[in-house]
This record gives C-alpha cells, structure tokens and sequence, in this order.
C-alpha cells in the first residue's frame, strides 16, 4: 500500500476522532482545520489538485476561521466543558453510527472478491479545462449555486443578528 | 497499490465518526463539526469514483464536489447562524436541554 494514502488516513481519521472527542471547543475546531489539511493531501493524491486548493481556502480558510469566530465570541460558549461529555443515550449513538458502518462496509467488502477497473493513466486536469467545462455544461447550476450563496449569506446574517425591540414596548 | 476499496473503506470510517458526534455529542458546535466530517466523507467518495471510473476527461467527479463543497460552506454559514441564535434563546449550547417541542 501506498505509505504517502497510509499516513493521510491515519492524519484524516486521527484528526476527525479528535475534532468529536475534545473537551475543549477551540481544539476541537483547530483538529477539524487538521483533518481538512490531510482530506487535502489525500485529494492530491487522487489528482484533484484544484479540489485540494479549494478544500484549504473554503474550509480551513473560511469554514474553520467561521467556527472559530463563532465560538470565540460567543460568551459561555468557549472554553473547557467540564459537566458530562456526551449526551444521556450515547450508548444508542454508538450503536447506530456502528450499524451505519456496517451497512456502509458491507458493499466494499462483498467487491473486492471482483476484479476492480485499474485506475486509468495520469491525467491532471488544469485549472482552464475545468473552468471551461464549469461554464459550458453546468453555467446554469454555477448560477443557481452563486444565488444560494448569496441567500444563505443574508440568511446567516438575519438568524444571526439579535431580535429587534420593539419601539413601543417601555424600556425596563 | 492503493485501489478504490481503501477509499471506500477510509470514507466509510470517517463518516461513521461524524455520525458518531453528532449522535453522541451534547454541545451544538461540536455537532455542527460531526456534520462537516460526514460531508467532507462524502466528497472523497465522488473523488475516488472519479478517480478511479472510466471517464476522467469529463470531470464530473471533480465538479459535483466542488458544488458540494459550495453547499457545504452555505450550510456551515447558516447552521452556525441558527446555533447562535438557538444558544441566545435557550441560554444554553446543549442540545439536550433544547426539548421545548417535546413538553
């Protein structure tokens, strides 16, 4: 097996078990910046290099910071956690994700008595050809993906700003 | 030889610990973060289909994780909204306390 996938994996899965374990919200975030950056290597790896320069700028760059910021501003919210780690029926959480991989690993394990397609030749796709085949075929979904952003954009800012007073009511 | 399966299989292990924060975990955040693995799970799957199929010169793989990755990033803008607004009203980041509906 290949050493460079071996130690992203284990980077990738240390890094999440990490993020969802921690007491501390803070280091729980920087863990999940940590498991962006393997997830990254691992899409060079697959020769998605434009995929892996997205996943650094929108979520280590913008995602991660958001977290952060979030919390850092949020009184009461940051800092270590000190009553109980988990929720009352963690027993049952545990039970379902295990079944979900099960159900998930099943598949991959009934294939690989098959013979699998080798991976094709190298073929790195430059930044031009994809842009080229964003604006072409899917122009239309680049359109309506540049609308949901912009609503969730305004979204976030009306869920997230306080409820206005009103005018009327007498100030306590 | 790195195959498919082996990313089937760490995709498969990385969404399982997503699943497992967010049904496990008590604070909002950190169930926020649980979703984020789940999805970032998912786009390695459409990578190393893509990867690994017949057509690369189509780039389908490529482009349906990029718009993933743009809904993802709306989703994580708006649901860190919503967790600051649910933590105004009920005082509290724990989503076991929020069970108004129920009662």
């Amino acid at each position: 097996m290949n050493a460079a996938f071996l130690i992203l994996s284990l980077l990738a899965v240390a890094g999440a078990l990490l993020a969802i374990r921690l007491h501390n919200l803070v280091h729980a975030t920087l863990s999940l910046m940590f498991f962006f950056v393997a997830l990254a290597g691992l899409f060079v790896l697959l020769m998605a290099e434009f995929i892996a320069a997205v996943q650094i700028l929108v979520y280590v760059g913008a995602v991660g910071i958001l977290i952060l910021f979030a919390i850092m501003l949020t009184p009461h919210v940051t800092g270590e956690n000190h009553g109980r780690l988990c929720s009352r029926g963690w027993i049952w959480g545990l039970a379902g994700a295990g079944a979900v991989f099960l159900i998930l690993i099943a598949p991959v394990l009934l294939m690989a008595g098959l013979d699998t397609p080798p991976a094709t030749a190298a073929l790195s796709p430059s930044v031009r050809e994809i842009g080229l085949v964003l604006m072409t075929p899917y122009g239309i979904a680049l359109l309506v993906m540049a609308l949901l952003l912009t609503a969730a954009l305004v979204g976030a800012v009306v869920a997230a700003s306080p409820p206005a007073r009103d005018k009327d009511e007498p100030k306590p | 030889m790195v195959t498919l399966q082996h990313y089937l299989i760490l995709s498969a292990v990385l969404f399982s610990i997503g699943l497992l924060g967010v049904l496990t975990r008590r604070h909002a955040v950190i169930v926020l973060i649980g979703i984020e693995i789940m999805l970032n799970a998912a786009n390695l799957n459409l990578i190393a289909f893509w990867r690994f199929g017949p057509h690369l010169e189509n780039f389908e793989g490529l482009l349906f994780t990029l718009f993933s990755i743009a809904v993802a990033a709306a989703e994580a803008s708006v649901g860190l909204a919503l967790v600051i607004a649910v933590y105004r009203h009920f005082k509290t980041p724990d989503v076991e306390k929020m069970n108004t509906l129920r009662e």
